[in-house]
């Protein structure tokens, strides 16, 4: 479904976790995009949920002003900026994607790789920016380098209004300054190692759409308060995958104190008959409380490597 | 409490059961979520929770639920009032023969800050003032966190929420105190009254085993570092909760019928090293030091204290 023949507008989608930084990001190509002297629109969406589940966020620019409102169903460009969310059914990453969509996948493996697991349609692009986050910001906020690499694909914003923006807008949200540096710094870093755009990237939406009213049927009003009569489900969620870092237990040198099962919000570590914690990596945050908590400091933390 | 007559005296006394199922959409690193945990685990499975809307929403979003009890999702204003619907039933099939006594359930209002301070405050008032039996668990992550961290009346002196940004006319933040919701709830002679924190399990246990002996209201406020709001790593919550604990700015106390005990005496680490962990203090140091702000947060909490340990 396309969403509009006016060929001036450029739809912009973020996918991302919450806390990642994706409605951020969708700020910074917003001011990015007003500096440079575009009409721009953006907002983000979250469901019920919070840190670490999956979110969506809208950028739109024209140089006419934007009539068009809500959410953005068939972008221009397509951020992925978690890769676990390309599994992820809930969060419907390639809806309405279509030929000219360029899709954006934050990971380390190759487009082509990404291109054939996935059979994404239309130009893709890969990039860890993560690793380029962890690196020169020193956290995993991907705000300013997300930002960056979809400013490079539109071809119409400039290193210098992209530096403009991501000051501007991490600046008001009290961050401090040597932070905002390293941002600006990691957002250029991303610019410069995405090739110049390619023409062929914003070939005008050719179809025609007619504007829908979505009718709503009638509900019966016990709809709205549902009951659930199933014991502990959420465990079925996996939030596995909301993950960066995993934590290991060095069973050897473990001295069964039972601190990292104690405080363990998520009750994921649980005691075995040996009376060694073991961790739920189905389900682990990866918070790394126990990490910090573990006297004895038996407790690491890897950078996780996701299997496809 | 004493230790010698205690119930939990290490960490091995805590239960290995759980009562909250993983993967809920809480945030990472919730410290409401651990202190709930905990305190489950002496509730045991025999319990029905009355949820006022808040961040604890999230344990049940439809159609996954994390509890093997019940939970019972109310209004902000209205969870003692449902909690006093569910009492009322429970007693009603008892004695109808209907339910066995030893199925009977502990009701359990579940609310946050928000709710506890300020939305609910009446409607609890009303329940302690009815001697209505049940549990209260207030979360107190200091402010409106569910909805974008808004300020409370929970939200301490000189922190930064997204209504009480430090600016030109209040560089400090929150220019208010923090409501003194022990204090009110005391004010009731309610029979069993504590706050607890996450940092200290041993001690969360022990009042939660205590308070099962009373018949009618017992309440509880739980400290919950917040990692978004509080603005800190995850990993830090229950760092986080000690240093407020061991600074003396969350005192660890009880009150039977009004008599208040302080379970823990501090050690009285300098209030900084707990204001220096959380961005959201981070104004009172950046970009220069507002001694003066800093310095009626260290007095507060001395003379809190002198007024407990005379000296």
């Amino acid at each position: 479904m396309k969403q509009s023949t006016n060929e001036m507008i450029k739809r912009i989608r973020f996918h991302g976790r919450g806390g990642q930084g994706m409605k951020t990001a969708s700020r910074i190509v917003g001011t990015a995009s007003f500096l440079e002297g575009f009409f721009v629109q953006d907002s983000p969406l979250y469901g019920a949920e919070r840190r670490g589940a999956p979110m969506v966020a809208f950028t739109r620019l024209s140089k006419e002003p934007i009539l068009e409102r809500g959410i953005i169903v068939s972008p221009d460009i397509n951020m992925i900026a978690d890769e676990t969310l390309l599994n992820d059914q809930t969060a419907n990453v390639f809806q309405g994607t279509w030929e000219g969509t360029v899709t954006i996948v934050n990971t380390h493996y190759p487009a082509s790789h990404v291109r054939n697991v996935y059979g994404i349609v239309g130009e893709i692009v890969t990039l860890d920016i993560t690793e380029i986050a962890l690196n020169v910001i020193g956290e995993s906020v991907l705000s300013s380098t997300a930002a960056a690499v979809v400013c490079k694909l539109t071809g119409m914003i400039t290193e210098s209004s992209l530096e403009e923006a991501v000051t501007r807008e991490l600046s008001s949200i009290n961050l401090k300054k040597e932070l905002v540096e390293k941002n600006v710094q990691a957002a250029l870093t991303c610019f410069d190692r995405i090739p110049e755009t390619h023409p062929h990237y914003f070939e005008s939406i050719k179809e025609d759409k007619k504007d829908e009213i979505v009718r709503l049927e009638y509900a019966d009003p016990c709809l709205g308060s549902p009951s659930v009569y199933a014991k502990g489900t959420t465990k079925l969620k996996k939030t596995g995958n909301w993950r960066l870092f995993k934590p290991v237990i060095d069973h050897e040198k473990c001295s069964r104190c039972y601190t990292c099962f104690v405080y363990c919000p998520h009750s994921c570590i649980s005691i075995d008959e040996e009376g060694y914690p073991q961790i739920d990596y189905d389900n682990c945050k990866g918070c790394l409380i126990c990490f910090c908590e573990c006297p004895k400091k038996v407790i690491s933390k890897d950078r996780e490597v996701r299997t496809w | 409490m004493s230790m010698e007559n205690a119930a939990y005296k290490k960490f091995k006394d805590i239960s290995r059961e759980e009562h909250i199922s993983p993967g809920t959409a809480l945030c990472t690193g919730c410290g409401g979520l651990l202190a709930l945990r905990l305190a489950y685990k002496v509730l045991g499975e025999n319990v029905v929770i009355v949820n006022a809307a808040g961040c604890f929403t999230l344990l049940s979003v439809y159609p996954y639920n994390p509890f093997n009890s019940s939970w019972m999702y109310t209004a902000m204003a209205c969870a003692p009032a449902g909690a006093q619907g569910i009492r009322d039933a429970l007693d009603i099939l008892i004695k109808k023969g209907k339910l066995k006594s030893e199925e009977n359930l502990k009701v359990v209002v579940l609310t946050g800050d928000g709710t506890a301070n300020d939305i609910g405050l009446q409607s609890t008032s009303a329940a302690i003032y009815r001697g209505l039996d049940f549990y209260y668990f207030c979360y107190d992550n200091e402010a409106y966190a569910n909805t974008g961290f808004q300020m409370s009346s929970a939200t301490p002196y000189g922190s930064r929420t997204s209504t009480s940004l430090p600016g030109e006319i209040n560089p400090q933040g929150t220019t208010q105190r923090k409501k003194d919701l022990f204090e009110i709830w005391r004010a009731h002679k309610p029979p069993y009254l504590a706050t607890i924190s996450p940092s200290d399990p041993v001690d969360l246990s022990n009042k939660f085993e205590k308070a099962s002996k009373f018949e009618g209201p017992k309440l509880f406020i739980a400290l919950s570092p917040c990692p978004p709001g509080w603005s800190f790593g995850a990993s830090n919550s229950v760092n986080i909760a000690r240093l407020a604990v061991q600074t003396g700015i969350w005192p660890l106390k009880e009150a039977v019928y009004g008599e208040v005990k302080h379970t823990v005496i501090p050690k009285f680490k300098p209030v900084e090293e707990y204001l220096r962990t959380q961005n959201r203090y981070d104004h009172l140091f950046n970009p220069v030091k507002q001694v003066d702000i800093i310095d009626n947060i260290r007095k507060d909490v001395e003379r809190y204290w002198e007024r407990y340990l005379g000296t």
